[in-house]
């Protein structure tokens, strides 16, 4: 088996999921993520439907999507353990150490800041990039469109200041 | 919790989208090909937007081309039903935001941060917390954070923006897209972890 698989056969394969997905012998509804996020951290710190407004307002399309995140996580734990391989504990990834430095504690702190900053602000767009540009791009959403240019402009601007090449500063 | 998860199973068993072998299909299916065209790592999706690697834009664009026009035919076809998310001007605006500075940093969304989980990235799985954090504090203050979303213009797509011309719309996104992802050259990251990993 190929240790992965090019860029066309990805969105292929993605493509197809979600025909089956959006299609009634599927599911009959669009793939999304964050919904499912704020759900599993809603069962998580016992934030029930019955006295928080937001917890009854997503009951339904947030337990879809936090046990579909629950298959997520096997079905990433299966292709990296028998499939690539790639099985491996690591705390930083190779592009943070070239382009920003390779303390430890500093990866994990921008990954909590950062993890925050995405769940919280999917939420408050009322979609991730699942939701939002491949399911809303493919149903030709407003909403999805808007999510795009803005979220993609916003990460190459932050990502020009936040990752400096080591050296072009001195 | 365990009572909150048994809920959640409960909840999915009694909607009519799907069973609870079928969602944990489709998830299962999702991060699969997440992981093995390798869109949960850092370098393809944090260096997409610093311009070192093409990977998530060809696969999104190749993803959204090929989608468009197979839910415009479902959709034709009495399979299946839009259902398109409402737009929120403010809240739509501020969140993307947010979820961009997210999205470089982490360098993964909301979903392939699970994947990487499952791959034995630790700062991925810090992210899935600090993400659970977010989630609960979205929720505690939603009451407030509710006020200043709109305005709402409502569950909208381009044909409705554009007075109509569905199928010429679908057909020219979706070709453009498509062309555009055969245009782009491939830059790929060059990840030595990925050659010699460490087991």
């Amino acid at each position: 088996m190929p240790r992965k698989i090019p860029w066309w056969a990805g969105g292929i394969l993605m493509s197809l999921l979600f025909f089956f997905t959006f299609s009634e012998w599927g599911a009959g509804r669009p793939i999304g993520a964050s919904t499912g996020m704020a759900y599993l951290s809603e069962v998580l710190f016992g934030l029930d439907a019955d006295s928080h407004e937001y917890t009854a307002l997503i009951e339904t399309s947030g337990a879809w999507e936090g046990v579909m995140l629950i298959g997520v996580f096997f079905g990433g734990l299966f292709m990296s353990l028998f499939v690539t391989k790639t099985f491996h504990i690591s705390f930083i990834p190779t592009l943070w150490k070239a382009r920003k430095n390779s303390s430890v504690p500093s990866r994990m702190v921008w990954s909590f800041i950062a993890g925050f900053l995405l769940v919280f602000g999917a939420r408050l767009a009322g979609g991730c990039n699942a939701g939002h540009i491949l399911s809303g791009g493919s149903q030709t959403a407003v909403s999805g469109m808007i999510f795009t240019v803005v979220a993609l402009g916003t990460g190459m601007i932050t990502g020009r200041f936040f990752y400096k090449r080591k050296g072009s500063c001195s | 919790m365990t009572e909150g998860i048994v809920h959640m199973f409960d909840v999915v068993a009694a909607q009519g989208h799907g069973s609870v072998w079928t969602v944990l299909f489709i998830g299962f299916c999702f991060g699969a090909i997440i992981l093995y065209s390798r869109l949960d790592k850092f370098e393809k999706m944090a260096g997409f937007m610093i311009f070192e690697d093409t990977l998530a834009p060809r696969m999104a664009m190749m993803t959204v081309a090929l989608s468009g026009v197979g839910f415009y035919a479902l959709v034709q076809g009495g399979f299946a039903e839009y259902q398109v998310k409402p737009t929120l001007l403010g809240g739509l605006l501020v969140g993307a935001v947010l979820f961009g500075m997210g999205l470089v940093i982490l360098g993964k969304c909301p979903s392939a941060f699970f994947v990487s989980v499952s791959e034995g990235r630790v700062d991925a799985l810090v992210g899935v917390i600090g993400g659970m954090v977010g989630g609960a504090v979205f929720t505690l203050t939603f009451p407030w954070i509710n006020q200043l979303m709109g305005p709402d213009l409502g569950a909208i797509r381009l044909s409705d923006v554009l007075g109509g011309y569905e199928l010429t719309i679908v057909l020219v996104l979706s070709l453009t897209l498509f062309v555009v992802a055969l245009l782009i050259p491939t830059v790929d990251y060059h990840d030595p972890a990925d050659e010699n990993p460490k087991r």
